[in-house]
């Protein structure tokens, strides 16, 4: 059980690589927006996340392409996003992979 | 609800019609500064070079920088803006006052027909300042922006008011000094107050976003606007109480301490940018900050030499309004207009398609190479016409024009291709 919670949530990750933030053209996993990701075992998922600033005019077409992105792969899922400004986005948040794309 | 700042955003229709509009009156008046020809180099208050910097200042910025507004403003207040009806017929007698104005000024019907455009111009001016600030009052949001916003409005109402007076002295003649005395403090009023605390307001929030910068010094914006409407409010003082001209120095100090200031906190944002390249959008903003030098350095000039009344100073004052319209404000919007309509009708066009089908990215609404030829037609253009106005060359004026006519039409394009897209989607 415990198995396929862990590598659903993996793949939910990877899914989430294909959700790009049009302002800054690196996808939102790297850029670090995602805070958390749970998965209840059964048909719910719990994402909390932020936006790389909180005047993001791009904001709900982010959060409806991790829904729908999501929904594409699991079609009976419930999709909850939280957005959050706490704590605020900073640039320390990318990963290694973000940083090299971005010629960091 | 995820309490997103884009649910208050305004219907596509309020702020595209202003893009548009802004795109053509910013050729018609390229198209102008061709016929104007030799009359470029002659005195600055001369009706052709009037009725060119009204086109350009109210029809090509003001009207850009309104139908941003109503984009920006719900996200910086936090709040749906008060009437989009009134924003709607307000683009109407907005746009049919500036075209009334420039032909009243380019035909030289001083005492006639400007009189009818400078009151519907006051009157829709005055509409569009309701309109903001009954949506500031709904706002609880009060930060440093919003006040920079707020300011900026009273100064464009100062600047109408002065407009409009000057316009109705030329009919009734009731000043008790030569007009030139009020359309000094009039185009400070609008290029300083107006347009230099509006644009720093909004760039202390865009520049660190598109720079993808953080921890930007905001301590800087704050002495900034008030070094800045310092120096404004005593100039007033100056010009219409005292008149000695003993303080002139003073204001150029402070006014220019608050240009540096934003200089400063834009170039602190620069170095700490996340996205090394920089795309045309960008170039042409960091183009634009530099190019805010010109006027701080000619100005210091003009004070220096305020008493010669020789050709060449009238040509370095036709130089410093040049510098600062079609130097740092339309180096501004030229690119910032990269930075913001794709993304705003790829909102309009993609939202409900995005997850579900492959999209276009903003990026691809437009054509980035012949944003690239924009921005060197562009360099060329002010280079060419600055050289021409400081060393008296007509022939560079009749190059620089035909090469600023071809910024503006390669612009237009552009802009022509983003507002005319349409939807293209992809099954995934």
């Amino acid at each position: 059980m415990m198995d396929k919670i862990e590598e659903t949530k993996k793949h939910i990750y990877e899914i989430l690589k294909s959700v790009m933030d049009p302002e800054i053209e690196l996808n939102i996993v790297d850029l670090g927006l995602i805070y958390n990701l749970e998965y209840d075992g059964d048909k719910r998922v719990d994402i909390e996340m932020t936006l790389s600033t909180p005047a993001c005019p791009l904001g709900d077409a982010i959060i409806i392409n991790v829904k729908e992105s999501i929904k594409k792969h699991y079609p009976d899922f419930d999709v909850n996003v939280k957005l959050v400004y706490d704590p605020p986005w900073n640039p320390s948040l990318i990963s290694e992979e973000g940083k090299a794309k971005l010629g960091m | 609800m995820n309490n997103l700042q884009t649910d208050n955003a305004p219907s596509i229709t309020v702020v595209k019609p202003h893009f548009i509009f802004a795109g053509i009156a910013f050729f018609v008046s390229t198209v102008l500064i061709v016929f104007a020809g030799e009359s470029l180099l002659g005195p600055y208050f001369g009706v052709k070079i009037v009725a060119i910097t009204h086109i350009a200042v109210l029809g090509w910025a003001t009207m850009i920088i309104f139908g941003a507004l109503y984009q920006l403003i719900p996200i910086v207040f936090e709040t749906s803006l008060f009437s989009e009806k009134l924003a709607k017929i307000n683009f109407w007698i907005f746009a049919i006052s500036i075209t009334l104005l420039g032909y009243s000024f380019w035909v030289n019907s001083l005492s006639d027909l400007l009189i009818y455009a400078s009151f519907l111009l006051l009157i829709s001016l005055l509409m569009f300042i309701t309109n903001v600030l009954l949506t500031h009052k709904n706002s609880k949001k009060k930060n440093i922006q919003s006040r920079f916003i707020i300011t900026s409005i009273y100064w464009l109402l100062v600047t109408v008011i002065l407009g409009t007076l000057i316009a109705f002295n030329f009919r009734f003649g009731f000043f008790e000094k030569t007009y030139l005395h009020y359309l000094k403090i009039h185009a400070h009023a609008g290029l300083v107050g107006w347009f230099l605390l509006l644009i720093i307001g909004v760039a202390s929030t865009l520049v660190p976003m598109f720079f993808v910068s953080h921890n930007t010094d905001e301590k800087k914006i704050k002495y900034s606007y008030y070094l800045i409407n310092a120096g404004l409010l005593l100039m007033l003082f100056e010009w219409l109480v005292l008149g000695t001209g003993k303080l002139i120095y003073l204001d150029w100090l402070l006014i220019s301490s608050g240009v540096l200031f934003f200089l400063a906190f834009a170039w602190e944002s620069y170095k700490q940018r996340l996205r090394k390249t920089l795309d045309t959008g960008m170039k042409h903003t960091v183009i634009s900050l530099l190019l805010l030098f010109a006027p701080v350095i000619i100005s210091i000039i003009l004070i220096m030499l305020h008493n010669n009344n020789s050709s060449l100073l009238l040509r370095i004052t036709t130089l410093y309004g040049f510098s600062i319209i079609f130097g740092f404000i339309t180096s501004l919007i030229l690119g910032q207009t990269y930075k913001t309509l794709p993304f705003i009708i790829w909102l309009d066009k993609y939202k409900k398609h995005v997850g579900k089908a492959k999209t276009p990215m903003p990026k691809d609404l437009y054509s980035e190479t012949l944003a690239g030829y924009q921005l060197y037609l562009y360099l060329a253009s002010i280079l060419v016409l600055g050289i021409a106005l400081i060393f008296n060359i007509l022939l560079l004026i009749k190059i620089g024009s035909y090469l600023i006519l071809a910024t503006a039409l390669v612009y237009n394009i552009n802009l022509f291709k983003i507002v005319l897209h349409k939807t293209k989607i992809e099954k995934l």
